[in-house]
């Protein structure tokens, strides 16, 4: 077995469900041009309901996406339309509504503190059926749960392009993205617009709570774990872009890997930062990221 | 832009973080300040972040500690005196832990300080207590110089790691002997804080000394969102005995990552703080079987007053006694005894008394009579030199899986010895 090739199986692996993760950041960030600070809560609170779907009724993780999908699309639609859009609202001529960052912000604390005061601190593993399963590719491992994720990554990911491209709504999501008084001028109503972006972003963190679950602990502030690494992810391939979303994400999962086999594994965020850099210096707007005026 | 809100997100975080600790250290203060006749123990623990889980448990067994020592009449040489925890959140962090170590002396007046957990955060909080003359009662930190500082007012109840680190070198060489296993190679994985670092300071030295060759020498960031490359450089190097300091959700993920890519070795084992949270079992399940862990306390050992009050701590919070808890709840005991004989709130007389402090084993105080070892008696340095180590194992007893005491042999479950090597 070759050590280096399972390293990039596995950080190929990790690196998908990085890129899923931050996928949700990306959308959410591409058409309200503002930075979610709850990103990091609102995979805490996907992470939770997938927990609690499969612990309670004891159902195949992603047998319990068909509830948890929903379910998170609309927390996410309702909270950008109660929270967020009188802030908007108010900022009608403003192209980047820096005051919602402020509001996400205290949406994260609240997020983290309340799911501590109704769940507790305590760490939480499900076992699933697919929990500790591998396939085995000659000598190669691949973790069942991871594969399973990498496959629905690639999924998710279709379906959102093909959402925004060929749908109406979606259609609309990029009008919006792109001018939003343009596009209300032209009949879109951007606040339904925003509350259905946020709306994905949320149901996105849905299907990352059941992802990671299999193999995944679940307490009330896992999402700081995972969210400077989505922004890292995110601003690596590029604000907004859900292929730069994905490329970042395998690129940091790559890292991540192999580097830590020539290297104590805390070294390897040096590197982590240091190709974040090297990238933003060469391409300032990340890698697949567009010149825009913004 | 976006660089300002990066450092728009720290700076919030710091905010709410302050007015939250004030919020709560207010709070309390101000409902406790009419009654005069209180003794108040500024508690410092990580309340929150990736100990909470342990902080939460000490902060229970301390409150449970002191409704006893009340009820049971406060501090009779002080009238009576009612024993008021204060408590504040160090998130783990040593900046935070050193900023409440201030305000608790400072705003709140307290008369002691208990805590931190976190290495980290004792060690400099321990600092603050010092200038201030506040005596500092440490139940669990266990990196050694907490206590090396010729600090006269910290007092810390739990071993010190080294004395960890000794009692795993020399569990293995009993096990080399009795089972004629050949252990050769080791590998140090470990927690990059200053309680993982610390234990590998240690290890090193003991290495060497034991003859054993070090083939992997691993710290990495608790809060990793994935350990595999870890466990994958662990699995190419195959050592023969894997050393383990882990917080307790790197610990979950460890083990379940390593029994999903197959690692085996002869022996692993954890030291204690993630491995002895009640958490790891739970959420570990099979995986962790034939385990070992090192501990300064268990449920199975043979003291009287361990199944009442296990029983009891359980029904009031969910889970087991723990080695943390136990000796914070100890922590409270000893506290008292120390008050009761400096009869007087002066730091510096509680300071003197706790340096008188001989409580053992059979005088018939809870707190001390759960124990493991047999006294609290403290070294000139403020260690406890009684406290001492157990090793367990974790094990399927009746379909449960549990922590049995396997090590010292006198100390082991009745009918349990260790399955060594691990299967």
């Amino acid at each position: 077995m070759d050590i280096i090739i399972q390293a990039l199986i596995n950080g190929l692996l990790t690196g998908s469900y990085y890129g899923l993760a931050a996928l949700g950041l990306t959308i959410v960030f591409g058409v309200i041009k503002v930075i979610n600070f709850a990103h990091g809560s609102l995979l805490m609170v996907g992470m939770f309901a997938a927990y609690w779907m499969v612990r309670l009724t004891g159902w195949h993780p992603y047998a319990a996406l068909i509830v948890v999908v929903p379910l998170l699309f609309l927390f996410g639609y309702a909270l950008q339309g109660i929270l967020i859009k009188p802030i908007l609202e108010g900022q009608r001529d403003v192209r980047e509504p820096t005051e919602v960052i402020i509001v996400t912000t205290g949406v994260w604390y609240i997020l983290d503190n309340l799911a501590l005061m109704i769940f507790g601190a305590e760490y939480r593993v499900v076992q699933t059926s697919i929990s500790g399963q591998i396939f085995m590719l000659g000598d190669y491992i691949f973790p069942k749960a991871q594969l399973y994720g990498l496959i629905t990554t690639a999924v998710t990911a279709g379906l959102v392009l093909w959402f925004l491209k060929y749908t109406r709504t979606g259609m609309s999501i990029r009008a919006a993205s792109l001018d939003r008084d343009a596009a209300s001028l032209m009949g879109i109503n951007q606040y339904r617009v925003y509350n259905i972006a946020f709306g994905i972003g949320a149901m996105i963190a849905g299907i990352v709570g059941c992802v990671l679950i299999p193999f995944y602990y679940v307490f009330p502030t896992v999402g700081v774990i995972f969210d400077v690494k989505c922004f890292i992810i995110v601003v690596l391939g590029g604000l907004g872009s859900i292929p730069g979303a994905l490329a970042g994400g395998v690129i940091v999962g790559l890292i991540e890997s192999t580097f830590s086999q020539y290297m104590t594994s805390t070294w390897t965020e040096l590197i982590v930062y240091v190709v974040f850099l090297a990238v933003l210096f060469i391409r300032p707007a990340g890698l697949f990221g567009e010149k825009r005026d913004w | 832009m976006k660089k300002g809100e990066y450092y728009y997100r720290g700076y919030v975080g710091v905010l709410a973080a302050i007015v939250m600790c004030a919020l709560v250290v207010g709070f309390e203060a101000s409902s406790y300040a009419a009654d005069e006749n209180v003794v108040k123990i500024g508690n410092i623990l990580p309340l929150s972040g990736p100990s909470a889980s342990v902080g939460i448990q000490g902060q229970n067994a301390r409150k449970l500690a002191t409704e006893y020592i009340n009820k049971a009449g406060g501090i009779k040489s002080l009238g009576g005196a009612k024993i008021v925890n204060i408590w504040t959140d160090s998130k783990g962090d040593p900046n935070v832990g050193v900023t409440a170590a201030e305000q608790l002396i400072n705003t709140d007046k307290v008369h002691l300080i208990s805590g931190a957990w976190n290495s980290a955060v004792t060690y400099p909080s321990t600092q603050v207590a010092e200038r201030y003359g506040i005596p500092y009662i440490v139940p669990v930190s266990v990196r050694d110089t907490i206590t090396e500082r010729g600090f006269k007012y910290t007092f810390r109840i739990a071993a010190k790691d080294s004395w960890w680190a000794r009692d795993q070198f020399l569990f293995l060489e009993e096990q080399k002997k009795s089972t004629g296993t050949k252990l050769e190679t080791i590998a140090f994985v470990y927690e990059n804080g200053d309680w993982g670092t610390g234990m590998r300071d240690q290890w090193v030295v003991l290495a060497k000394e034991f003859g054993y060759k070090v083939v992997l020498d691993e710290p990495y960031p608790s809060t990793s969102s994935d350990l595999t490359p870890v466990v994958m450089k662990i699995k190419t190097r195959k050592p023969d005995v894997i050393l383990l300091t882990s917080n307790a959700a790197d610990a979950i993920l460890l083990t379940n990552t390593m029994a999903t890519m197959k690692v085996k070795a002869k022996a692993v084992i954890g030291t204690g703080g993630g491995h002895a949270d009640p958490m790891f079992r739970k959420n570990t399940g099979k995986n962790c079987e034939y385990m070992f862990d090192v501990v300064e306390w268990e449920t199975d050992l043979n003291r009287p007053g361990i199944p009442d009050l296990n029983a009891e701590f359980k029904n009031s919070y969910g889970y087991d006694l723990a080695g943390e808890s136990v000796d914070a709840f100890a922590s409270v005991y000893v506290i008292a005894d120390a008050l009761e004989r400096a009869a007087s709130t002066d730091p510096k007389k509680i300071r003197d008394a706790l340096a008188e402090t001989r409580l053992c084993v059979g005088d018939n105080r809870l707190g001390i009579d759960i124990l493991s070892y047999d006294c609290v008696e403290f070294e000139e340095s403020g260690q406890n030199k009684h406290a001492g180590i157990i090793l367990v194992q974790f094990r399927e007893v009746d379909g449960v899986m549990e922590r049995v005491t396997v090590y010292p042999a006198k100390a082991a479950r009745k009918g349990f010895s260790a399955v060594f090597p691990m299967p």
